[in-house]
């Protein structure tokens, strides 16, 4: 917008002198896919979250709600970006019944601060996202933020209990409630999760919280072939084993890991292998019933190689996993990361398909599995120049027909790549005959196109 | 109701497939709630094309359409109170395929809950929600209430289980949603339409997922002289970190109904029993009943029983889910509530219960799902006797605002209904009520879908119609 004093003056008024950022550099800040906005409000109570909005939606001004900043690229490119609205002043626990395992906090809480709360009742959420140490509650439920967690816990949508948010027209609204079990109206809370933003501002967020596990003991499985590793996933899959969570990272994937940051200081992963981790926790009779269990199978699946990490070393490889977006990203200035959810039996297809697609488009590429049901394909090339982003789109194109035909069935998502590349390749994949009734949900929260227009798929 | 409606209708669907004689009607104006409304026509779908016929033919009359599986639903989901036609789903029952690989099946909305469990149990697998009338109800009504039961403690509510819909919307669209893999794109509307009670579009089709059977299971009765003793040991249980597969409460007046009918083995001189479930690892089984039964004598647990084998546990559950039938035979009417509260709050809510007993001169029984903090006190009544029933319908109410005061909610399995609309102003604002109308309106613009149902009528009725708790009411807990 070319920002009129008054609109910056009456923004000022709502949130409170202080409070509003309108110094280019700082802007520079809030920038998404190079749009910078004309100002940034940090609001310190719903009421003025709704103010601001209300106030944007009258001067027909679009707006952003931002968090920890870490996950901004996520998306198409906004239509409009006037005002971001940074949700960091809203960062108060402001329920939490440990006996009850129920808490309520404000979205713009910080991952890390929540997470130490809960620590101190032996308590977690199974949120573990990337850019952990700068995400927010409410970005990480915006993004849906992948967890390898959701392998025991299930996504995010099964333990948020209720939300309260700020809609389009800046009217204050909520939905679900603040128990384990509710079916009491509408679920629009679950609506929010993975919106982006686009359907409201959410600014509390109630929560199922869950034990932490008394003793977890993480296995590594090391094989020559992905039809092994993938068997060894197959096999605990039908097994009673209930492990915490089951990944298998490709040998590229395995090298960005270790040659990242902190990497270099653990012992090193087996190089030029495919690897399957898994996690077990609970009693001590419970962990020692997956060890020899995964061992035995491991065996009979032809694995090279089969060890139990120590708790350093279970610790740095999670940390790691979580964090394999800003890896990537930190490994190659053209790093695009698809997010495609698949059926167990169409991976080892999926990964054989993705493998040619990228042989012949040259770009080196790395694979994290999600074994029950989610691939990041990284498309990792050294640099971005225009030949690189010519192959990259490419090689995106080709990757998402690929991965949506009919004999694979996945459902890609571009979730991280270059700006450059979003104006050639439409990131949220294939539409589908759902989108109409998505477009008229988004009408429903924001008749006037207010909230991150653009950002979502088919525009919305 | 017009009679060319009815007239085209059999010519869609054949003579077979219409009933609409009011002898015949009957039995489609009541269901296991405690409302009445008759339907103006019934109609029995072969499949996705019948419903979109339907729908085109109810739209060219302008008559309302309600969907019904068998009818067991508690909160007048499957009634027409605005009459129109009833879609029965007993013909498109079919499990259309299982994908035992990747633990999927795809069904019709006709299909009873149990029999796809029985379906596919002979590949170690089962369908989790397993509410108490699952051997009768049937998946759609599971998706149109976001049904529970028991073993929702572990494995969550409908909506944990259901990955995609085939949806027939109100113009007659047939649209797909969700799919078998696990991560929609875009919007997440399968989430949103489980537990819509049948008011946002009609369901034809539904992918599930299974889950494997257990390695073992373990269940144990605790035996308690005192009401408070039984709630603490779920206090502390939940405390502790332990999430058996099933924790349920029996009174001591329900479980000696239950016994006297049942036989399944409840002392009848207790007055509280616990029936718990874990089920897993045999090694977390071990562990977790272990601790289980120390926490149950740490509260004064009476006795403790472990159930030895199938037949025993069998039993322990019939005692359980048949806890309804044994209630009707000691009572003209009952009414079955269904609220939730903190878990943390179990003892002072069923005391509160007690006192509204009394006040209002009922008999109230509990029988519940005490390990999510789900209440189900049972109303004895004489639904002939009019001045009775709206005593019945007072205490309800009084039981509803005691769990909103509580910090729970008006419902955790059963639906709104037309039972519980008028109380939503109890939980939600204007605002709240007003985004989930445009949500309904974004699906169902004339309302012709399931009306009457879970929104306020604002129209008011007595005792039922509520008005919100002032917040201070809440602290007082």
């Amino acid at each position: 917008m070319n920002a009129p004093t008054t609109a910056l003056t009456r923004l000022e008024g709502i949130v409170g002198p202080g409070h509003l950022v309108t110094q280019s550099a700082e802007l520079a800040g809030y920038e998404v896919d190079g749009l910078r906005p004309a100002a940034a409000v940090v609001p310190g109570s719903p009421d003025e979250v709704a103010g601001v909005v209300c106030f944007s939606a009258s001067e027909k001004l679009a707006v952003i709600p931002v968090g920890g900043r870490s996950k901004l690229c996520i998306g198409a490119p906004p239509q409009r970006y006037d005002v971001a609205i940074d949700l960091t002043r809203l960062n108060r626990v402001l329920a939490y019944d440990p006996g009850d395992l129920t808490l309520g906090v404000e979205a713009g809480i910080r991952f890390r601060d929540l997470d130490g709360v809960l620590a101190a009742k032996r308590q977690f959420l199974p949120l573990a996202p990337a850019f952990a140490d700068d995400a927010t509650i409410g970005g990480i439920l915006a993004a849906n933020s992948s967890t390898p967690l959701r392998h025991a816990y299930g996504p995010a949508r099964d333990y948020v209990l209720g939300m309260e948010f700020v809609t389009g027209e800046g009217t204050r609204a909520k939905s679900g409630g603040h128990v384990v079990k509710n079916v009491t109206g509408y679920d629009l809370h679950k609506l929010m999760i993975g919106a982006l933003g686009t359907l409201g501002v959410v600014t509390r967020v109630n929560f199922r919280t869950f034990p932490l596990p008394r003793t977890q003991t993480t296995f590594v499985a090391a094989y020559a072939r992905r039809e092994n590793a993938l068997g060894l996933c197959r096999t605990i899959a039908k097994s009673p084993l209930q492990p915490r969570l089951v990944e298998v990272l490709d040998p590229q994937a395995v090298r960005i890991l270790s040659e990242s940051e902190g990497g270099a200081e653990q012992p090193r992963l087996p190089a030029g292998q495919w690897l399957v981790v898994v996690t077990a926790a609970g009693e001590e009779r419970v962990v020692e019933r997956h060890a020899a269990d995964l061992a035995r199978m491991a065996q009979a699946t032809h694995a090279a190689g089969f060890a139990a990490l120590t708790d350093n070393e279970n610790k740095s490889l999670l940390g790691r996993i979580r964090e394999f977006p800003k890896h990537v990203l930190g490994f190659s200035p053209a790093a695009t990361i698809f997010r495609i959810s698949v059926l167990p039996t169409q991976m080892p297809a999926l990964l054989e398909r993705a493998q040619q697609v990228t042989d012949r488009n040259q770009i080196a590429a790395a694979a994290l599995v999600r074994a029950s049901g989610l691939v990041f394909l990284a498309l990792a090339p050294p640099a971005l120049d225009d030949s690189t982003l010519a192959r990259l789109a490419q090689t995106a194109t080709e990757l998402i027909h690929a991965s949506s035909s009919s004999d694979i069935g996945g459902r890609p998502i571009i979730e991280w790549c270059p700006t450059e590349l979003k104006r050639q390749v439409n990131v949220w994949g294939p539409a589908r005959d759902d989108l109409a009734l998505m477009q008229r949900v988004k009408k429903a929260f924001d008749p006037q196109g207010v909230l991150a227009p653009g950002r979502f798929l088919g525009g919305i | 109701m017009n009679k060319e409606i009815i007239g085209a209708l059999k010519q869609i669907l054949g003579e077979d497939a219409v009933l609409w004689r009011p002898e015949d009607l009957l039995l489609y104006e009541y269901d296991g709630s405690v409302e009445l409304a008759r339907p103006d026509g019934v109609v029995f779908p072969r499949s996705t094309r019948d419903v979109v016929e339907i729908v085109r033919a109810a739209n060219r009359y302008g008559v309302p359409l309600v969907g019904r599986g068998a009818g067991t639903g508690l909160s007048g989901g499957a009634l027409a109170p605005q009459g129109g036609i009833v879609l029965v789903f007993s013909r498109m029952n079919r499990i259309l395929e299982v994908d035992y690989e990747n633990q999927r099946a795809v069904v019709q909305p006709g299909v009873v809950n149990w029999e796809l469990t029985r379906a596919v149990e002979h590949a170690g697998l089962y369908f989790a929600p397993d509410p108490s009338s699952q051997k009768a109800c049937t998946i759609g009504g599971n998706v149109a209430e976001n049904a529970g039961g028991p073993h929702t403690l572990a494995y969550g509510v409908t909506s944990h289980h259901v990955t995609g819909l085939e949806l027939v919307l109100p113009d007659g669209d047939v649209i797909r949603v969700g799919g078998k893999t696990f991560e929609p794109t875009g919007y997440d509307l399968t989430r949103l339409l489980v537990g819509s009670e049948g008011t946002l579009a009609i369901v034809t089709e539904i992918t599930v997922r299974l889950l494997p059977q257990p390695e073992a299971v373990k269940t144990l009765l605790a035996v308690y002289d005192a009401v408070d003793d039984a709630t603490e040991t779920v206090v502390e249980i939940t405390a502790r970190g332990i999430t058996p597969a099933a924790c349920e409460m029996l009174d001591g007046w329900t479980l000696r109904v239950v016994e006297d009918y049942i036989h399944a083995g409840f002392p009848t001189d207790s007055v509280a029993v616990l029936l718990i479930e874990v089920e897993g690892l045999r090694e977390a089984v071990e562990a977790q009943a272990e601790e289980i039964s120390e926490v149950c004598r740490l509260h004064r647990a009476r006795e403790l029983r472990v159930a030895r084998d199938a037949r025993e546990r069998d039993l322990l559950w019939k005692g359980r889910k048949n806890a309804f039938g044994a209630i009707g035979r000691v009572s003209p009417s009952y009414y079955v509530q269904d609220g939730v509260i903190p878990r943390t709050k179990l003892s002072v809510t069923l005391q509160r219960i007690t006192e509204i007993g009394q006040k209002f001169g009922f008999q109230i029984g509990n029988i519940f799902h005490a390990g999510d903090g789900n209440l189900h006190p049972i109303i004895l009544f004489d639904q002939r006797n009019q001045a009775e029933f709206e005593r019945a319908a007072a205490a309800a109410s009084a039981i509803m605002r005691l769990c909103v005061e509580m910090g729970g909610a008006l419902t955790g399995e059963h639906g709104i209904g037309m039972e519980k609309n008028e109380m939503m102003p109890l939980l939600f604002s204007e605002a709240d009520l007003d985004l989930m109308k445009r949500v309904h309106s974004a699906f169902n613009p004339a309302g012709r879908l399931n009306p009457g149902k879970l929104f306020p009528s604002g129209k008011g009725c007595g005792e039922i119609r509520a008005r919100p708790l002032p917040v201070a009411a809440s602290s007082q807990a």
